[in-house]
């Protein structure tokens, strides 16, 4: 089953404290880096955190991991991807 | 003044490379490394990829018995550098100090106190004695009895380098003739695991700097110590003149806490400055050893600052850090031993795990070892926080155009400061893994974090906050002014730190937390004070014990002297801890008069020469170290030195404290009154602010205070528990 992209909003709310932020302001395909929700490098760590804890996806470069960072809708499908291999 | 110019005439190095020069010389000679599988701590998830781990018994070496392993290792590098030096450090005690850069500290031992802790629920506080980063430069002052200025610099990774250029400032300014200077680091688990967490460690064979195919860094431990002399006390000696320290800068990116400037600006800033005060140009320089980690994002910045630096005539460089493995706050003192070593060889160390050029860097570091005629050579080394430190190297034969550092006066413009309001006294209730307890503390209320930015409120700690804030009081935004930050520190972030060892030994390395990796550094608040207010000038965490913030006051005094900054922001941060707190009621340490404490305070200093209104003048700061049995009258005679005794109104200590020092401080003030044949009034602090490291930031406020509402001379005096002392003089 595709994961829901509210489920991973809150994902991304939560591991990267965004404090101020409800899951409905973020939009699916808006980016989350730079201009977006202003996160940076270091976010992207945790999210690469995030993304073993709760989905069991192992990122050992970051390389690897910066075209699913884009959005959420790409970071979604990413998980599916990696889901299904 | 060249006469007081800092020459090198002793050196000592210990690394997975080997021990002293003499070993390490024929390894990279015969492109040897360092480079072994690890067997210091069990390490799940990255147990496979070697490290430049030190195998040798230490003790069997001759390292002292108690120490952590940073203290030992650094312990071993400076008896080295003082036998080739031909030291006798006895004729030389009171003049000779030691500045050591350290960013693990004992935290190897402290790991093995946490594990027995949260694995096995066992307390065995011992191995904490030695945490705190200031601890190997207490032990090798105190080992080798020397009584000299002291302090550590925890800058990361640029810290070794930092203490270089530092203790070479304390000798041009007459602070002390000889001085030890260097870094240590050992491994550890934390920061092993914090580089992993990060994803810049290479996970192939070893580290490969500049080449297109790098794969992040390689992690070692090691420490290295150079004697710097003033040129005038070598010669009178007799000593042998290896090399000059020629030039020496720092700046600050003021960019991100982990990422350089992507144009390498702050890199270019430091070797600029560096290049300045040795007063040389981009052409005199024949070689650069790079701080090359073989990061992506290092090895981009730094290609471009040598690029704008030198333009199409880039000297020959190279990274030697996959010799040894990147050893954080050695690194920059085991590198400038390598660079004194080509100058004295004229050979060119080549760049090891490098084989295909970086086409978006277009530069080629040394290949293959050669013979080069070397006059100048540069060393680069930067740190987390945008920390970036550069020296220049010349050899004995070169005369220095070093400038004379007159000691001056600078005015305090603004103070800033977060303490525990006065008579505010609470019960701080002990969390696990350690066993239930409460314990009286003196806490800062609740922070005012409505004005910071998102970014800060979610993701910086509590005491960054607070130095942030701190620093924004003290501090009229004025973007034309070249910005100095140093924020003394005795624990540093020491929560951050905890909260992410402990998730590491509890989760045995799954699950890391990469941000408060870097927010765990010592530099982390003076880092991210420099972001919030765009300061550009050095950047610099000093830190031992009581007298941190005094170490922190005269590094930011003499960026103004040299002319580096145009103000300087000097403060001292210390948080509360739970670790902190039950190991010290454990050992006894706190009663009903030693209740421990926490503050940010931030002085912004200008030169005397700004037309900015002034709360205060400090007009002298004087840091030693005392010999055991206290004797008042040595001190006295040490404070007169120092200053004209007859103009002083008040004596501001650090008494009502940890009581042991009342009567030291006591005796002192008696004496100082006895030979001004006048009462000196005897005022304290701690008992509004509680005992911790940097306490004496609060002093100096009470001392600003007192000496504008009062039109009094106050005498700023500290003692630390080992040993450290330091004087301020503050005048209306």
């Amino acid at each position: 089953m595709p994961i829901a992209t509210t489920e991973l909003k809150t994902k991304i709310i939560e591991s990267l404290n965004l404090q101020d932020i409800a899951p409905e302001q973020i939009e699916d395909d808006a980016p989350l880096f730079g201009a977006g929700l202003g996160l940076d490098s270091i976010d992207a760590l945790e999210l690469v955190v995030m993304l073993e804890k709760n989905y069991g996806i192992v990122i050992k470069d970051i390389e690897e991991g910066r075209p699913a960072f884009k959005s959420v809708r790409t970071l979604a499908d990413f998980i599916d991807a990696r889901r299904s291999n | 003044m060249a006469d007081r110019s800092p020459v090198i005439t002793g050196l000592g190095v210990i690394s997975a490379l080997g021990s002293g020069i003499d070993e390490i010389w024929p390894a990279i000679v015969s492109g040897q490394s360092g480079l072994r599988p690890l067997t210091l701590f069990q390490s799940p998830r990255y147990g496979q990829i070697p490290v430049g781990e030190i195998t040798r018994d230490l003790a069997e070496i001759g390292a002292p018995l108690h120490g952590s392993r940073s203290d030992k290792l650094a312990w071993l590098a400076a008896r080295d550098a003082i036998r080739s030096a031909n030291l006798d450090t006895q004729s030389v005690a009171d003049r000779t100090g030691v500045l050591l850069g350290s960013s693990v500290g004992g935290t190897h031992d402290t790991e093995r106190f946490l594990t027995a802790l949260i694995k096995h629920g066992k307390m065995l506080a011992r191995p904490t004695r030695f945490h705190e980063c200031s601890s190997p430069a207490d032990l090798v002052a105190e080992s080798f009895g020397l009584f000299g200025p002291s302090f550590a610099i925890s800058t990361a990774c640029s810290s070794g380098a930092l203490a270089i250029a530092t203790a070479a400032e304390l000798i041009q300014s007459g602070q002390a003739d000889v001085m030890l200077a260097g870094g240590t680091d050992s491994l550890s688990h934390t920061t092993w695991a914090g580089f992993h967490s990060l994803l810049l460690v290479d996970m192939q064979g070893g580290c490969r700097p500049f080449d297109v195919a790098r794969g992040g860094m390689s992690f070692g431990e090691g420490a290295a110590v150079l004697i710097i002399e003033a040129e005038e006390h070598a010669r009178k000696r007799g000593a042998k003149i290896l090399a000059r320290l020629t030039g020496w800068g720092a700046s600050c990116d003021a960019h991100h806490v982990t990422a350089p400037h992507p144009e390498g600006a702050g890199a270019l800033a430091a070797m600029q400055s560096s290049l300045r005060r040795a007063q040389l140009t981009p052409k005199d320089i024949g070689y650069v050893n790079a701080h090359g980690t073989g990061t992506r994002d290092n090895d981009m910045a730094e290609g471009k600052a040598l690029k704008s630096l030198f333009g199409a005539n880039v000297p020959p460089f190279s990274s030697t850090k996959r010799f040894f493995g990147h050893t954080l706050a050695a690194s920059g003192a085991i590198e400038a031993i390598v660079c004194i070593e080509a100058l004295r060889r004229q050979q060119l160390p080549e760049n090891p795990g490098f084989s295909e050029i970086d086409p978006a860097i277009g530069l080629s570091p040394v290949t293959k070892m050669r013979p080069e005629k070397l006059t100048h050579v540069m060393s680069n080394s930067f740190g987390f926080g945008g920390n970036n430190a550069t020296l220049i190297f010349s050899t004995a034969e070169t005369v220095p155009q070093t400038r004379p550092t007159p000691s001056i006066p600078a005015i305090v413009t603004g103070l800033g400061i977060i303490a525990p309001e006065k008579d505010f006294v609470s019960e701080r209730a002990i969390q696990p893994p350690l066993p239930p307890d409460s314990i009286k503390v003196r806490a800062c209320g609740a922070l005012d974090v409505s004005t910071l930015t998102p970014n800060q409120r979610r993701r910086l700690s509590r005491i960054t906050q607070m130095a942030i804030l701190a620093a924004r009081r003290s501090h009229a935004p004025d973007t034309t002014k070249r910005l100095a930050v140093v924020l003394g520190t005795g624990f540093g972030c020491i929560d951050e730190g905890a909260v992410f060892i402990e998730n590491l030994i509890a989760k045995d390395e799954v699950e890391p937390m990469p941000t408060r990796f870097p927010g765990s550094v010592h530099n982390a608040p003076a880092g991210q004070v420099a972001i919030d207010l765009s300061a550009h000038g050095l950047n610099s965490a000093p830190t031992m014990g009581e007298i941190s913030f005094e170490s922190a006051l005269w590094q930011a005094m003499n960026q103004i002297a040299i002319g580096e900054a145009d103000e300087a922001l000097a403060g001292g941060v210390d948080e509360l801890n739970k670790y902190a707190l039950a190991i010290g009621k454990r050992w006894g340490f706190w009663t009903e008069q030693t209740i421990p404490g926490e503050a940010a305070v931030f002085a912004n200093l200008a030169s005397t020469t700004t037309k900015k209104t002034s709360l205060a003048r400090v007009t002298t700061v004087r840091l030693g170290r005392y010999r055991r049995p206290f004797d008042a009258k040595r001190e006295a005679d040490w404070i007169a030195a120092a200053v004209d005794l007859s103009k002083v109104n008040i004596v501001l200590s650090g008494a009502k404290g940890w009581s042991e020092f009342d009567a030291h401080y006591n005796s002192v003030v008696e004496e100082l009154s006895r030979r001004t044949g006048r009462a000196l009034t005897h005022q304290t602090y701690k008992q509004d602010c509680g005992e911790f490291y940097s306490a004496s930031a609060v002093g100096f406020s009470v001392a600003v205070e007192l000496a504008r509402q009062q039109q009094c001379v106050v005498l700023l005096y500290t003692l630390s528990s080992r040993s450290g002392k330091a004087l301020c003089c503050i005048e209306p």
